[in-house]
């Protein structure tokens, strides 16, 4: 048996309504929840579960036929009701050899999320060099650096602390994007990406809607209260780590915290955003009725830039949280699957989603003895 | 939400190849997208990137691999092409550019590539036009173009650098020219050519652009020879320049010494400096 490994959105349970749970697993034992998944390879169980937890062992076991009819076990019982055993607790794993995950990405998702690292990699540094040959945001020459483009000084006054490099307006674009004077290769490459990115929005959109995914990224009632306590857990989890204080992460029973689920349901948002703006002002003309939703010609170009300032700012915490989150959050972002997840909970998925998910065996019929504490933290 | 997370038994045997396979897929998708990076980037930004010696030495393993720099701006002006081609489905006779008020006009700025000519070439301008269904080429002087009715509107001008500005231009109609002189059978472009533009040392420069037919024949496609009023300057042109509000500025061509109506796309000045040639906006 195995405990959930040490990640964020774990500690939690250890600080967080300990008794209440206690007693849920006390009741969920007695539901025959131990007979269920104790034998399981990589189960996940309570780290406080103790002994004194164990069911008596004439407790009479709910819902357990229609599960055992579901599962494909004729294996294992086929090898282990011969073994004569005397000891009547003794009950036959039907997931012997099995591991019990949580299916977190649709292999489209994962997909257009990778290829998105190229993609939006590709429709920034062009667009840094497109954004060169006509700045949007400028302000006065300045009379030392005759910059007077602010995209510029931020590239100055990165470049002052850079050794051996020359802090002048160009070295921004030089350095985060294809190059000054190199529109016609911006263009480019703007182009050839463009497409692939549209592409590939698309491709997000199917596997949310295949994986079912897009039902952690619509917005609650709850998203308020519980934006502002992930707020205040961000605001104090590096202060309270050095002061030593227990800090715990805000109870969180749904695949994302409300921060994630806002930043992430706003991601599509962004990237329709962006495309539209884009074609506002590459087919002024023929698309009009896109340039005038944004009001102006001028108006999609600056749109347009803030949201590529927008992703760039996304990517930050999005890169900070996943490596603090750790191996299981990145991994499942390959793979598909998780080893967190709200423990003991079969999956409300039908059969036959949850094959379309990684064509594995379906989890049994949820039971809802069983407790659901907080799952993974941020991402 | 439960429903959002479901959970399903699975083989650990099963869990692990699929695993394994989706890591190897990862891996050789990061090694693919980081080789195909490397292929377009363009060489100055790959020798800041990784130095002088070691982009040598990788463009060489890569064009051994069949990844060569000709064959990548192939690639690339391949792209350029597919929007050209979306740009020109998207095109309609019908859809007239957005046009403004005389009180929205901006400051226009004299985007000349290279320098701006002296006003010497004026006196003895002649616009040329040839490839009509006469056969012969017809040669106009300023004069012959008060023939024509003029028109005006105030459009846009959006530069592929990304400025823009509000104008207003009068002049004649493209398509009055084209009904007074008709072009050739099969002619589908209109060539036009600046032969006083001058490079950056003041040396000639010819300066060429064509536009397609259909885009001539749009309503709002001038020959202008006034700006907000006034004739214009040489800095935008004088006598008589295009103005085609549904193309990028760069085909608005200034001074305009050529029109050839021909049957295959015509060269293109930016064209030839990696920019695309259809343009349409």
């Amino acid at each position: 048996m195995r405990a959930l490994g040490g990640n964020v959105g774990d500690g939690d349970f250890f600080d967080i309504g300990l008794v209440d749970e206690i007693v849920d697993c006390a009741i969920a034992h007695a539901a025959g929840a131990q007979y269920k998944y104790s034998h399981a390879g990589r189960m996940v169980i309570y780290p406080h579960m103790t002994d004194a937890d164990e069911p008596a062992v004439d407790v009479p076991v709910v819902a357990d036929e229609p599960i055992v009819e579901e599962v494909p076990i004729e294996k294992a019982i086929v090898e282990e009701v011969p073994v004569e055993e005397p000891i009547v607790e003794e009950v036959v794993d039907p997931h012997a050899g099995q591991r019990l995950v949580v299916v977190k990405h649709h292999a489209l998702v994962r997909l257009s999320h990778w290829l998105n690292v190229p993609i939006l990699f590709g429709m920034i540094v062009s667009g840094l060099s497109i954004y060169w040959a006509s700045p949007v945001f400028l302000h006065k020459p300045n009379p030392v650096t005759h910059s007077r483009d602010y995209l510029a000084d931020l590239g100055i006054s990165i470049a002052r602390h850079v050794p051996g490099a020359t802090a002048d307006p160009s070295w921004f674009y030089n350095h985060f994007g294809l190059g000054v004077f190199n529109l016609a290769g911006g263009l480019r490459w703007h182009w050839l990406f463009v497409y692939l990115f549209i592409a590939n929005g698309i491709l997000y959109l199917l596997g949310l809607v295949l994986g079912r995914g897009y039902r952690a990224l619509l917005p609650r009632r709850s998203m308020l209260g519980e934006s502002l306590a992930m707020v205040r857990y961000y605001a104090g989890v590096v202060p309270m780590k050095i002061a030593r204080r227990p800090w715990p992460h805000p109870e969180i029973t749904t695949k994302y915290n409300a921060l994630q689920r806002g930043a992430y349901a706003s991601m599509p948002v962004a990237g329709a955003l962006a495309i539209a703006s884009g074609w506002a002002m590459h087919k002024p003309v023929q698309l009009w009725w896109l340039e005038r939703i944004f009001g102006s010609y001028d108006g999609a170009r600056i749109v347009h830039f803030i949201v590529m300032i927008y992703f760039v700012l996304f990517l930050i915490p999005h890169l900070i949280l996943v490596l603090v989150d750790g191996w299981d959050t990145m991994r499942s972002m390959i793979v598909g699957w998780s080893e967190r997840g709200e423990l003991g909970v079969g999956g409300g998925v039908s059969e036959k989603t949850a094959e379309l998910l990684i064509d594995a065996t379906p989890a049994p019929t949820p039971d809802a003895l069983l407790p659901t504490p907080a799952t993974g933290g941020a991402e | 939400m439960s429903d959002e997370l479901p959970q399903v038994w699975i083989d650990e045997a099963t869990l692990r190849k699929r695993s394994r396979r989706d890591f190897l897929l990862f891996g050789a998708g990061t090694l693919a997208a980081m080789a195909g990076m490397w292929w377009i980037a363009p060489v100055s930004s790959k020798k800041r990137v990784l130095g002088e010696h070691a982009t040598d030495a990788l463009d060489t393993v890569a064009a051994r691999l069949g990844l060569s720099k000709e064959r990548s701006e192939r690639f690339q002006n391949r792209a350029l092409t597919f929007d050209d081609d979306i740009a020109e489905a998207l095109y309609s006779p019908n859809r007239t550019v957005r046009t403004y008020s005389k009180r929205d006009v901006t400051p226009l700025r004299n985007n000349y590539e290279g320098r701006t000519p002296s006003p010497e070439y004026l006196d003895t301008w002649t616009l040329t036009i040839s490839g009509l269904a006469g056969g012969k080429d017809v040669i106009l002087r300023k004069v012959d173009l008060a023939r024509f009715a003029q028109h005006e509107q105030v459009t846009r001008l959006c530069c592929v650098e990304g400025w823009s500005a509000i104008a207003g231009w009068s002049g004649i109609r493209f398509s009055d020219l084209l009904r007074a002189f008709p072009p050739a059978d099969g002619a589908k472009w209109a060539a036009m050519e600046s032969s006083v533009n001058l490079d950056g040392r003041g040396n000639p420069d010819p300066y060429y652009v064509s536009i397609d037919l259909p885009t001539a024949h749009h309503p709002q496609t001038l020959l202008a020879t006034h700006l907000n009023g006034h004739p214009l300057g040489t800095d935008h042109g004088a006598p008589l320049r295009l103005v085609v509000p549904m193309k990028l500025g760069l085909k608005n061509i200034k001074a305009i010494t050529k029109i050839a109506y021909v049957a295959t796309e015509p060269r293109d000045f930016w064209a030839e400096r990696g920019y695309s040639k259809y343009d349409g906006l």
